[in-house]
């Protein structure tokens, strides 16, 4: 097992109170495995993500529970030095937008030549040299010229080429991408999307996506973790969950993508708004927005129920969603 | 050509009047918000004025409680300076000359002889007078120019522009060296002229910036293609929102301001003797600072209480008028 | 690049001309140029037309201001009221306030960024309110009362330094000094630069710095540091002009015989050249820095582009 998290909590402290971000996720990943984290904004997806790099913003953020184990050993245990020296080695991250993640006014080539420099201890021209090969991995035109420019000389799509180059530098065992692709043009998308499922391939890594397009899980994911509330509501390889959602959340979801097939027909919303984080409802956190929601729903709170061998359902009523559901 | 990222305030730093510049607008980053946490998070509130939001955060804004209360206390001894002080500022007697505190004196006397607590109350008056009415004039002055070359932009916005830069290139206490040592009026109104010359293109700037974001919202351009004339566009839908930032950099204005008067005084050009003034006080008590320090203490730090009221004052209505906070 | 040096040099035409005609109308229009000529008392009828005459006062204004350009642009700023040539009074001068600005914005560098530095990454912390608190006090307090009291304190109290600084104004003696010019700006410095590394702390490319695994000294001197210090470095760069023509009270209180000393002398004995030259060098001055700071601006910071 390469990655496997444990009952994490995270809670934030805001000017409304204390907003509890992430309430015992658990999940794993296997070498070589991609994982698709599912969900709306503010479903805690990407503080989850934070958490296993250690770059979760600390304060406002906090810890509050939970393991997460990283080849076995819990990273929340873990002296911050030795934690340090796996980030970017041992596990790494690509963001959503790489126009501001990546740094204004350093060159791309020092920017990725600094990871060699710190954790290889290259001299700086041999770190440019690798920099420059990785571009040409990443398949930049020109990038023994390019590796001089900054950010914002290149195209969306090139810079969050870079961003890849520079995630998978190292060659880590687990990459984390957070929402790699929304920020770019649909053309480009796609592009992207296919560079890094074949390089993830091509490295053997543990691939965690975090996204809310259902349409680029279907092509690169192996199994799907759908998050609300701060809690995952659903867990399930890809075929089964397309096939049939054992959750009315994950339901709704797949019911509001666009289909050819039912052009014409008025398309499903999910009624209301994701819950507010300092005042989560009681139960299920989804009760308020279910169309199967019944009494219990209101007053317990569904444990991860165990649909099959590898998949879960946090729904009181998983069967009935299974067959269909109510709408 | 490059954003300049701070106004070339040239002249002004180093005299005390720079203290109008942006005390760190960004505060603003405190914002503590959990990342990804639900947009609008918060009771879904009535829709409620930038005024009364800003209120309500200032009434439990101990920084704002405090500076108020000082100004609201230099307000009344400027107004009443008999109420808490006898005697006359001018009733000096030479022969109590750098002596220590007696009865009716709690501070002593200084060089001339003068009781230093009665001249420091009255002293009061020429600070709070030139601050509030310099401040007035210059923000009257400089928000109907400003205001006027952001909204209609062309020749005269260019023209403004230029003359601004100009003003700028001139520093502050040298312009009021040359002009006011050739005056020879001895009251508070050709410092407060001098000051309001000088100081409208700062604020003139800030209306202007502040214009023409407003004049971008869509509610303008709405008030605009429903045939709205100009004079009902700038004083209903754009002056009351623009007007904040004028207030702000005003407040802290007004701080320096009086600043700027003591300065002046002390160098022997803004109000002279027998005029009151912390500036000619200490002017005065300088060169006795070996015998008598505190006829150079006691007008100092009123002087600097005065100043920092002001200026904290300000700092706190620009933290609870800027939206960025909420 | 040359020719955007080339087209803000024509724009700083018209901003020098009006910035030394106001100062040239002022001393003029309000001041009776010829009024220190004849030492304190006032001039004879006759003397004062023959003077007019002499200094071409009998011409209008407008020719007047030519002629003085024209002079100026020759190297001929007048005389001062002792007879001496303005040039000569600028020669003993600048020098002496050219030492008490470089220790002013060194000064302003070293303890202003490193005060900046720390508070900004102890946001909230006792450190961090107690800095932000002195430097409130530092900028409500007029530097004339910061310098008299430091003078009070240092020079006679303790008896660290000589209240005045001696004719040779030496870097050793200008230190004190260097602080009360400094001190206003030098609290913004620091308020400049606590807001920028707190805003930059936050930010997106800082936490890709980190999860890129790299020790965290050089996540805030290679990444942080470099961007938050962009603003500041060209506040102190337009300070650099601001800081000579406001050492005029600094220079007053320690005795300083520099630019600010001269100015003062000039305007008290209403001596219209050399109040009117030691402007114009100033404002010239304050214009180049304010160019030198743009052209910084586009060297620290890749984004920038002259159009």
């Amino acid at each position: 097992m390469l990655l496997d998290v444990r009952d994490l909590r995270v809670e934030f402290r805001t000017r409304d109170g204390i907003s509890r971000a992430v309430n015992g996720v658990s999940c794993t990943v296997d070498a070589g495995e991609t994982l698709a984290v599912l969900g709306e904004s503010g479903s805690g997806k990407s503080v989850t993500a934070q958490a296993v790099m250690g770059i979760l913003d600390m304060p406002p953020g906090r810890i509050t529970g939970g393991e997460i184990l990283f080849r076995g050993r819990d990273l929340l245990r873990m002296k911050e030095e030795e934690r340090r020296r796996l980030r970017g080695a041992g596990m790494a991250m690509i963001f959503q937008d790489a126009l501001s993640a990546l740094n204004p006014v350093l060159s791309v080539g020092d920017q990725l030549g600094e990871l060699f420099v710190v954790h290889r201890g290259m001299s700086r021209k041999a770190a440019r040299a690798k920099a420059v090969d990785l571009m040409e991995r990443v398949r930049i035109p020109g990038a023994a010229q390019r590796v001089r420019d900054y950010p914002h000389q290149f195209s969306g799509g090139m810079r969050q080429r870079i961003m890849i180059a520079m995630a998978l530098a190292l060659e880590p065992a687990l990459v984390i991408a957070d929402e790699p692709t929304t920020a770019l043009d649909v053309t480009v998308q796609a592009q992207v999307m296919d560079l890094l499922a074949e390089l993830r391939r091509e490295y053997r890594m543990g691939l965690v996506l975090i996204t809310h397009d259902l349409g680029v899980v279907a092509d690169v994911a192996d199994r799907i973790a759908v998050m609300y509330a701060g809690r995952i509501v659903e867990s399930a390889p890809v075929r089964d969950i397309y096939k049939a959602p054992a959750h009315p959340y994950t339901r709704g979801l797949l019911d509001s993508i666009p289909r050819l097939d039912l052009k014409g027909r008025e398309l499903y919303a999910i009624k209301g708004l994701p819950p507010n984080l300092s005042r989560i409802p009681p139960g299920c956190s989804f009760h308020p927005r279910c169309p199967m929601a019944r009494d219990v729903c209101r007053t317990d709170v569904p444990p991860l129920y165990e649909v099959s061998g590898d998949r879960g359902s946090a729904c009181h009523f998983w069967r009935e969603c299974l067959d269909g559901g109510e709408q | 050509m490059p954003e300049q990222p701070y106004e070339p305030e040239g002249a002004i730093a180093g005299t005390g009047m720079g203290g109008a510049m942006d005390l760190g607008a960004s505060e603003a980053t405190t914002l503590e918000r959990a990342p990804g946490g639900p947009p609008g998070a918060g009771p879904a509130g009535k829709p409620r004025s930038l005024w009364s939001d800003a209120w309500r955060d200032l009434r439990r804004n101990p920084v704002f409680l405090l500076s108020a209360l000082v100004i609201l206390f230099l307000v009344f001894v400027s107004l009443w300076p008999s109420a808490i002080a006898s005697g006359s500022p001018l009733g000096c007697d030479l022969a109590k000359s750098q002596d220590g505190p007696g009865p009716g004196a709690p501070f002593g006397y200084d060089g001339q002889g003068c009781n230093v607590y009665t001249r420091t109350v009255y002293g009061a008056r020429t600070s709070v007078t030139v601050g509030v009415l310099a401040t007035l004039g210059v923000a009257v002055l400089g928000s109907v120019l400003g205001g006027l070359a952001g909204y209609f932009g062309g020749w005269w916005d260019a023209l403004l522009s230029r003359v601004t830069d100009i003003f700028f290139a001139i520093p502050v206490v040298l312009g009021g060296l040359v002009l006011l040592s050739v005056v020879t009026s001895n009251t508070v109104w050709p410092v407060i002229g001098f000051m309001v010359l000088l100081g409208w293109p700062q604020i003139s700037r800030i209306a202007r910036g502040s214009v023409i974001t407003a004049r971008q919202h869509d509610y303008v351009q709405a008030a605009r293609a429903l045939g709205a004339s100009d004079s009902r566009i700038l004083l209903r839908h754009i002056a009351p929102n623009a007007v904040a930032p004028v207030i702000v950099v005003a407040t802290i204005a007004l701080g320096t301001y009086i600043s700027l008067e003591a300065t002046l005084s002390y160098l022997g050009v803004g109000l002279k003797p027998p005029s009151v003034s912390w500036g000619i006080d200490i002017s005065a008590a300088s060169p006795y600072i070996r015998n008598a320090p505190h006829a150079l203490l006691w007008p100092s730090g009123a002087l600097a209480v005065t100043v920092l009221a002001f200026i904290m004052l300000g700092d706190a209505v620009r933290d609870a008028l800027d939206p960025r906070l909420r | 690049m040359g020719r955007y040096v080339a087209r803000r040099l024509l724009q700083m035409i018209p901003v020098f001309v009006g910035a030394t005609l106001l100062i040239f109308l002022m001393v003029n229009v309000m001041g009776d140029p010829i009024a220190g000529l004849c030492g304190e008392r006032a001039c004879d009828p006759a003397t004062a037309a023959q003077l007019k005459r002499e200094f071409g006062l009998d011409q209008p204004l407008w020719r007047q201001y030519a002629t003085y350009m024209g002079n100026v642009f020759t190297g001929d700023f007048g005389t001062a009221f002792n007879g001496q040539p303005v040039t000569e009074l600028m020669a003993a001068a600048f020098p002496v306030t050219i030492r008490l600005t470089v220790v002013a914005v060194l000064l302003e560098i070293v303890i202003g960024i490193a005060l900046g530095v720390v508070t900004g990454l102890r946001r909230g912390r006792p450190v961090d309110t107690g800095v932000l608190l002195a430097t409130l006090v530092v900028i409500s307090v007029p530097t004339f009362v910061t310098g008299l009291l430091l003078q009070l304190l240092l020079g006679v109290a303790w008896g660290w330094i000589r209240p005045s600084v001696s004719p040779a104004a030496t870097f050793g003696e200008l230190i004190v000094p260097g602080l009360v010019l400094a001190s206003v700006s030098l609290a913004y410095v620091t308020r400049l630069t606590r807001t920028s590394i707190a805003e930059n702390r936050r930010s997106d490319y800082v936490r890709t710095a980190t999860a890129k695994g790299l020790p965290r000294r050089r996540v805030i001197t290679r990444h942080l540091l470099r961007n938050s210090l962009i603003p500041v470095v060209t506040f102190i760069g337009t300070d650099i002009g601001a800081l000579m023509g406001g050492a005029i009270v600094t220079e007053r209180i320690f005795n300083i015989h520099g630019v600010g000393y001269q100015l003062y002398q000039g305007i008290l004995r209403q001596n219209t050249q050399t109040v009117v030259g030691f402007v114009t060098v100033l404002v010239l001055v304050f214009l180049l820095a304010n160019l030198l700071v743009d052209l910084l601006y586009a060297v620290l910071d890749p984004r920038i582009r002259y159009a």
